[in-house]
């Protein structure tokens, strides 16, 4: 019995040699790729078939593919980058998650072989976060997500309002909605991210971009007037009965809020486009009642009113510095960033950061969506992504107290600072 | 031979079956304790390199304003529990054990809150407090108490309360099961001689029931002592802590410094902090309550 166990083992270890001889004579190359496509993801059937067609065209080409859940995907990635145990592809969130491992020296540039026609498949605004130090280290991949104004077309003809184009108009808006019961904005405000996004598009119409760029390189501060003027912002809004009653008490996830708007209670909403989709899923029979404007404008102020906030690309593909063959992982990037790649995320309901996929969408919302991100001028990242943990933390609390009046807008932007200068000292 | 020597030793068979449930309490109860409080004396996320701090995550703590405003939310819901959930468990057991018609019928009604998940509680009382749709603002509204209805979860001046009051329904029906088992252990001659002395139901209540059950009661207390100081489930689905650190509990801090702001230095600062002030006070309660029987 052992020596057949015996014999059965070592056969197999001759084969296993004898195959990988085999592989090396033919020259064949397996590339790793590390991302979260699980089965649940919407966008895995887009990535496989990229690999699909990648590998049919490469035939001594193979991709293993190697998708983790999201939250333990970070956790991995970050195991092996400091083991030094890389794999050839992976994916990041752009921005700070990227930069952090071209710091380290863990990413291939790929500016060698950003060729015009490449660099011009991408919107704009979404390239910068896969950017460090002016190079292109990263090449985003799936949806677009922006934060948009999303109204009730119908309320806003019985109150025979236009779309506001500037903040004043918007609080006449606000104004005539007030005067006739209806909460102005659906707002629920426990989970804190809601509300942080009446403070960043602040932010930017009155400081433009470079209020947070200079604060995070240090070259401004936190309580800079632009941080300040937007908590006053805020703060006028709930003064003039803009958000629903007890809206840090009320929770997005549960819905408290769009429930406002089916039930004609709220008129507006600033979210995310997933927004659509929750529209269609909650209230089938209504969908056609919703569309949405950019943030508007601030006269005074120094941002331009297509600039969004939001996800400009949220998931960046990389090539490892350890990968031994670059040219194949480049090549399998192309794959993954073509218009068919486009195509198949529009059918799932993304739109995909790539330019000239736009005629190929159907739905006139999502249409909307994509023109509005094509033409934006910058979308700023979500704070609580763009800012480490640490800062992402207070900037959402204090931005909560200032919607609960807890806070005056300068306690509000000087404790920020104070948490940023503890945080940048170190 | 020696293995059969083994294998007949009682004591040998008896750690063999314990074995694998002292391997899971060290694992997962004993050994953390130790590793908590030495991660308490670094910097570190979790993952990447630690960094020695020596007591600094302590010196924080103790200057920290949001963990003694949790640690006060802490005891204030040790008051809250002690003062309502003992009394009505115990009014409930009492008169369950009586020979009431439904008896039964109510006594599964009244365990419900029990069986239902904590989270699916807070589901359902996070629906019951919404300020425009939910239950409560409704029926004063309906009552003409308008003035009343209130912001029950947005309110930094209330929402403690109102967290605390799904905690009280949701374990009140615990401990009328434990005290219905304890007042059923009462032997009935005792009833029958108070009865002879001609008591009415108030005195044998209170001179034969409550003092029978005394040292059901002081457990009861520690359990709602302790269980109180580490609450976390419904405080934390219903509104994690918020709005600005009103209805935060120790734990829900833990939580957010640890996994939220991933530092796990200061997170385990906060979870020894937790464990010692537990420990503490459950210990003073026990010296308390035992000094007392004797006299």
């Amino acid at each position: 019995m052992k020596k057949v166990l015996i014999l059965s083992l070592t056969l197999l270890m001759v084969f296993s040699f004898v195959f990988a001889g085999s592989v090396m004579a033919q020259d064949e190359v397996t590339l790793t790729l590390w991302d979260i496509r699980t089965a649940a993801d919407q966008a895995t059937p887009a990535v496989k078939d990229a690999i699909e067609r990648f590998e049919a065209d490469n035939p001594n080409v193979t991709i293993e593919h190697v998708p983790t859940q999201n939250d333990n995907y970070k956790t991995k990635l970050r195991t092996a980058m400091s083991a030094d145990n890389a794999p050839d592809l992976f994916m990041t969130w752009g921005s700070a998650s990227l930069e952090r491992y071209v710091d380290a020296d863990k990413v291939y540039s790929l500016e060698s072989n950003m060729t015009e026609d490449w660099e011009n498949n991408f919107m704009l605004a979404a390239l910068d976060l896969g950017r460090v130090d002016n190079e292109m280290y990263g090449v985003p991949v799936t949806n677009v997500s922006p934060a948009l104004v999303w109204y009730r077309t119908d309320l806003f003809e019985e109150y025979d309002l236009e779309v506001p184009e500037t903040y004043d108009e918007l609080l006449n808006v606000v104004e005539t909605f007030t005067e006739n019961g209806i909460t102005p904005f659906a707002l629920a405000n426990s989970n804190k991210w809601p509300g942080s996004m009446y403070f960043m598009y602040l932010v930017d119409r009155i400081g433009g971009p470079e209020a947070l760029q200079n604060a995070i390189s240090r070259e401004g501060a936190f309580n800079d007037e632009a941080f300040i003027e937007a908590g006053r912002r805020i703060q006028e809004l709930v003064e003039m009965g803009a958000f629903p009653d007890g809206v840090n008490g009320l929770d997005e996830n549960a819905a408290q809020s769009r429930t406002l708007l089916y039930t004609d209670r709220a008129a507006m909403y600033l979210m995310g486009s997933w927004a659509y989709s929750s529209f269609k899923n909650e209230a089938s029979d209504m969908v056609d009642q919703f569309s949405f404007f950019n943030f508007p404008e601030i006269e005074s102020g120094a941002g331009d009113p297509s600039n969004l906030v939001g996800t400009p690309g949220d998931n960046y593909y990389s090539v490892s510095t350890q990968a031994p063959n670059k040219e194949a992982a480049v090549e399998f990037l192309k794959y993954l960033t073509d218009s068919q790649m486009g195509e198949q995320l529009i059918e799932i309901g993304n739109i995909p950061p790539f330019t000239g996929v736009g005629e190929k969408i159907e739905d006139p919302i999502m249409k909307k969506i994509y023109d509005a991100s094509q033409n934006a001028n910058h979308i700023q990242l979500w704070y609580d992504q763009t800012l480490p943990l640490e800062l992402a933390q207070v900037h959402l609390n204090t931005t909560q107290a200032l919607f609960g009046m807890e806070m005056t807008p300068e306690e509000a932007a000087d404790q920020m600072e104070e948490a940023a200068q503890e945080y940048y000292s170190e | 031979m020696n293995k059969k020597e083994l294998m007949n030793n009682k004591y040998f068979i008896a750690a063999l079956f314990l074995l694998p449930a002292l391997i899971f309490s060290l694992v997962y109860l004993i050994i953390p304790i130790p590793l908590s409080a030495y991660y308490s004396f670094f910097e570190w996320d979790g993952i990447g390199a630690m960094e020695f701090l020596g007591l600094d995550n302590w010196a924080e703590l103790l200057s920290d304003p949001i963990f003694w405003s949790s640690m006060a939310n802490n005891f204030k819901l040790v008051a809250i529990s002690l003062v309502i959930q003992i009394p009505i468990a115990l009014f409930l057991a009492v008169l369950l054990t009586r020979k009431i018609k439904g008896a039964s019928f109510f006594k599964t009604i009244f365990f419900v809150p029990m069986l239902l998940s904590s989270i699916a509680v807070a589901f359902l009382w996070r629906y019951m407090y919404d300020p425009t749709f939910g239950l409560i603002n409704g029926v004063l509204n309906l009552v003409g108490l308008e003035h009343l209805t209130q912001s029950w979860l947005g309110n930094p001046d209330i929402v403690f309360y109102s967290v605390a009051a799904p905690i009280q329904w949701r374990f009140i029906p615990l401990y009328m099961i434990i005290f219905m088992a304890a007042i059923s252990n009462i032997p009935e001659q005792l009833y029958e001689a108070a009865e002879i002395d001609g008591a009415n139901n108030w005195q044998m209540f209170f001179f034969v029931t409550l003092p029978m059950l005394r040292a059901t009661v002081v457990n009861a207390s520690v359990l709602i002592i302790v269980g109180s100081l580490k609450y976390f489930a419904m405080i934390f689905a219903l509104t994690g802590g918020g709005p600005n650190h009103a209805s935060e509990l120790m734990a829900t801090y833990l939580y957010s410094k640890s996994f939220t702001e991933m530092n796990m230095g200061y997170g385990s600062t906060i979870s020894v902090a937790l464990f010692l002030v537990a420990l503490i006070v459950s210990v003073v309660f026990l010296r308390f309550s035992k000094k007392d029987v004797r006299n």
